[in-house]
């Protein structure tokens, strides 16, 4: 069996590819701004975040969890021989993230839930548009623009692990055995940043194609606070 | 109609304080020596620092008198006599007094008559609010002169007593004592004119983007130290109330403090999608913020989007004069002027980052010669 394809991180960007990396890095610091303005993340940053917050927003993660090793999946499969190296990237992602969920399960338990009421929990309303907006982009023919998506959740996935773990360990008198999901996302942040920067320069060739990846991010970033606003909706 | 920043003034208090010395002068608290300080001096790289108090707690200089100064020393060398400003426009985090605006206070050490007068309220950035409002004055055409002068005085606040009176050494957390070794005192002034003048700075822009909307209070004093308080400094029956539950506390919460590095790549970004700042054409960056606040990921990402500013070309004496608010980068413009490096055609960025609830201004020059 051959190796799979790679992609490498260029020396430097095009200048298409740099418009499209600094309009990503503002989509960025947009949703994190958008992420301070929801309730419970902002209980979070004043501290008055508690443990039945925490399993709130377990219990609202979950179902996007699940739903991301299959929107990764398609869009794995959407891509054409011509994409077969941005496939191969994809396909690996894919098979890295499929079973998260099983340890916010478990996160959920030891942080006082108990298992049935999360496996039963249903998507809230901002994770049904999330979801659905994420299978509609990855079921077009070679979903480019996914990148968008990529770097808003993977971003999100390192905020999580570098901030949001120790402060919910640090408010709820937690000591990491129930913060394991969040703080899984941390590692490798310079080979994502390098997939990422590969990625950039080889599906940024148009300015189409640039600002579908950006508007993929934007829309991304507001459905996935539209899915924590409803957490403080929603009953556990 | 162009304004152009004709001459520059600082003022530091008394002799440069170091590392070593500065806890004998600000005094032990309950006796004891701070846990924290190696610690957070190390994270901001500060060496000297000027303070307008003595080791017995006496004020040297009050804040209006250090504001007075600079502008004194900033219109030593300038073309018009003092009584002929148009404009003064003042910022500072806390006057001497409450109430009246800091402004009038300066006014009057000054001796300027019939001035039209601004203060600005704020912390650091309230420096860039002083700029562009006596910028704008200048614009629309209803002066020709601005006076601009920001000073700080925060040394009063970091007096041992202040925290023994807020429960002592046990009771004082990281965040209540970072600020305590990281800010300091001191005064700087600019003249604005619609005519140039020898060798000078022309204002291209100022522009600033605040973001209190998305983030609680970062740095502050009035909040108690009991977060489920909700009352703030006022709220208390007595004064002597407020300062025993930590209201009148300066504090920094430090887990907030990152967004500003955030914050201020966004700005910049924001601006060069607007056409209006061209980072390569920057030749140098002068912020209070030291650059390795932007180094690692951060900014090999500015890099790899071609927004990056090379070491090289950055300014700050933040290390030999401190951190002094929103004085801060009057007080860089004066001695980085001084130094004579700029040429005429180079291009100049301020960096005013303000933590407080987040608010980041810019300002662009460019050095001009009649």
């Amino acid at each position: 069996m051959s190796e799979a394809l790679q992609i490498e991180r260029p020396d430097v960007l095009t200048e298409l590819g740099q418009e499209t990396l600094r309009r990503l890095m503002r989509s960025w610091f947009d949703f994190e701004r958008r992420l301070s303005r929801v309730n419970i993340i902002n209980r979070l940053d004043v501290g008055s975040f508690t443990i039945e917050d925490y399993r709130s927003l377990l219990l609202n993660l979950r179902p996007q969890v699940i739903e991301g090793g299959r929107w990764i999946s398609r869009c794995a499969s959407s891509f054409d021989r011509e994409h077969a190296d941005v496939r191969s990237v994809v396909i690996g992602h894919a098979k890295d993230e499929h079973r998260d969920y099983e340890v916010l399960e478990q996160d959920y338990v030891a942080a006082g839930g108990k298992i049935d009421v999360i496996q039963q929990q249903p998507r809230n309303p901002g994770t049904e548009a999330l979801h659905a907006f994420l299978m509609y982009r990855a079921s077009q023919p070679n979903p480019a623009d996914l990148l968008g998506a990529m770097w808003i959740i993977e971003g999100l996935g390192e905020k999580m692990a570098n901030d949001w773990a120790d402060r919910i360990d640090e408010l709820t008198n937690g000591n990491g055995s129930y913060t394991k999901f969040m703080r899984y996302h941390g590692d490798n942040d310079d080979s994502h940043m390098d997939k990422l920067y590969g990625l950039i320069d080889r599906v940024c060739n148009d300015v189409q194609a640039a600002d579908d990846i950006v508007r993929t991010a934007d829309v991304v970033g507001r459905l996935y606070t539209m899915q924590l606003e409803e957490i403080d909706y929603v009953d556990e | 109609m162009s304004v152009y920043v004709t001459n520059t003034g600082a003022f530091l208090p008394g002799p440069p304080v170091s590392n070593e010395e500065m806890e004998e002068l600000l005094g032990y608290i309950d006796g004891k020596k701070s846990r924290l300080k190696q610690r957070i001096l190390k994270a901001n790289g500060i060496k000297t620092r000027h303070y307008a108090i003595d080791k017995d707690h006496n004020t040297t200089h009050s804040n209006a008198d250090m504001g007075v100064e600079a502008a004194r020393q900033c219109m030593q060398q300038a073309s018009l006599p003092m009584n002929k400003i148009g404009m003064l426009s003042c910022a500072t985090t806390q006057g001497d007094m409450v109430i009246p605006g800091f402004g009038s206070m300066v006014q009057a050490g000054l001796g300027i008559p019939d001035v039209e007068l601004h203060t600005s309220h704020g912390i650091c950035s309230s420096s860039a609010m002083a700029i562009k409002s006596a910028v704008n004055n200048l614009l629309v055409g209803d002066q020709s002169s601005a006076l601009v002068v920001t000073s700080e005085l925060s040394s009063r606040l970091f007096k041992h007593t202040r925290y023994e009176a807020a429960g002592g050494y046990d009771t004082i957390d990281f965040n209540a004592e970072f600020l305590r070794w990281m800010l300091s005192d001191g005064a700087g002034a600019m003249l604005l004119e619609t005519q140039p003048r020898g060798r000078c700075l022309k204002v291209d822009w100022v522009r600033s983007f605040s973001h209190a909307d998305a983030y609680p209070v970062c740095m502050g004093i009035g909040k108690p130290s009991d977060k489920n308080d909700s009352r703030t400094w006022q709220d208390y029956s007595t004064y002597a109330e407020a300062e025993a539950a930590g209201a009148l506390l300066i504090k920094q919460d430090v887990r907030l403090l990152e967004n500003i590095v955030k914050l201020g790549v966004d700005g910049a970004l924001r601006l060069i999608e607007e056409g209006v700042l061209d980072i390569s054409k920057i030749d140098h960056l002068l912020c209070h913020y030291s650059s390795h606040h932007f180094r690692d990921k951060i900014y090999e990402m500015l890099e790899m989007a071609g927004a990056g500013i090379p070491e090289e070309k950055w300014y700050t004496n933040l290390y030999t004069r401190g951190n002094t608010g929103c004085a801060s980068i009057m007080i860089m413009l004066n001695e980085f002027l001084q130094e004579q490096r700029v040429q005429p055609g180079d291009t100049l960025l301020l960096m005013i980052p303000e933590s407080g609830r987040f608010n980041n201004a810019y300002m662009h020059l460019t050095m001009v010669e009649q």
